[in-house]
């Protein structure tokens, strides 16, 4: 899926699991993960973070109930929903988190009055 | 690259999250005064009780500016959950340790966030969190004046100690003059 990126998408963060790519012509983030590719509003993308944060691993991690083998996400404003398991939600956090981090330093940088390079 | 949360918003995620804590605890502290109300009513106290059913009020208003403000701002305002409260109270006296122990509680939360604000150079919520410095200043002070006044009137004055207690104003606010 990471062949057919569109020009206008610029990486924010990856890892081995997954992309996050930020459209400036159409304002969107862009979630690539576990062979999807998910558009968030900026206000969506953080509150999908906060969702995939406050998952309870540790109970998944230590009930044997069935119920608590995945999790089921829903995306916001979109009719499709992840069901990850533990690790799943682990990769996806540190997708996410990493991504945000990296939102945060551009604007950081921003504040500061520099800006990245824009992609050639 | 543009900064897509500084266009859709000027509050921090970190500022963000800190005003919804304060919407619910402000949503709480209105739950709890309306049980404390209608203790009083049940007991016959009816100038305390109108006096909690004032406070209820309140401290519905100061979540709902809260609310507006973030909504105004761009940033994500949730409708908060309110856990069950005590219904019941031993005294009249522990009615009002509750609303002072409550209001402590509310204080200690603004500065709280008025810490973070700082830390994010969020001047405007600053400045909007100055006006819950006053205000909660004026309501520590009549919890306080009003435990104070459960101690110095007599335990069979209940009626003046009724019309008292939900008389008592703090009209010498140092950042008014």
């Amino acid at each position: 899926m990471t062949s057919n990126v569109p020009a206008t998408y610029q990486e924010v963060f990856r890892t081995d699991k997954g992309v996050v790519y930020q459209c400036d012509a159409s304002y969107r983030l862009i979630l690539e993960f576990w062979n999807t590719r998910t558009q968030f509003s900026a206000r969506d993308f953080a509150q999908f973070r906060r969702m995939v944060e406050t998952v309870d691993i540790r109970q998944m991690a230590l009930s044997t109930a069935a119920s608590d083998d995945v999790e089921i996400l829903t995306l916001p404003r979109s009719e499709r929903c992840y069901v990850l398991t533990l690790c799943e939600i682990v990769h996806l956090r540190e997708l996410l988190n990493g991504a945000k981090l990296m939102l945060d330093l551009n604007s950081m940088l921003r504040e500061c009055g520099c800006t990245l390079p824009e992609p050639a | 690259m543009k900064d897509l949360a500084r266009l859709r918003t000027a509050i921090k995620e970190s500022v963000e999250l800190a005003l919804n804590q304060q919407i619910q605890m402000e949503m709480v502290s209105s739950s709890k005064y309306l049980a404390m109300a209608g203790w009083c009513d049940r007991n016959g106290l009816d100038h305390c009780a109108g006096f909690f059913y004032k406070q209820s009020d309140e401290e519905r208003h100061h979540a709902m500016k809260l609310f507006h403000y973030l909504c105004d701002q761009g940033a994500t305002a949730y409708s908060p959950e309110v856990p069950a409260v005590a219904q019941e109270f031993d005294s009249l006296r522990s009615v009002f340790e509750g609303a002072l122990e409550q209001e402590v509680s509310v204080t200690d939360s603004i500065n709280r966030i008025i810490g973070i604000c700082r830390r994010e150079s969020d001047y405007a919520t600053e400045e909007l969190l100055k006006w819950y410095v006053k205000e909660q200043m004026e309501e520590e002070y009549i919890a306080r004046r009003c435990l104070e006044l459960i101690d110095q009137i007599p335990a069979d004055q209940i009626y003046y100690l009724d019309k008292k207690l939900a008389s008592v104003t703090y009209d010498g606010n140092v950042f008014d003059e």
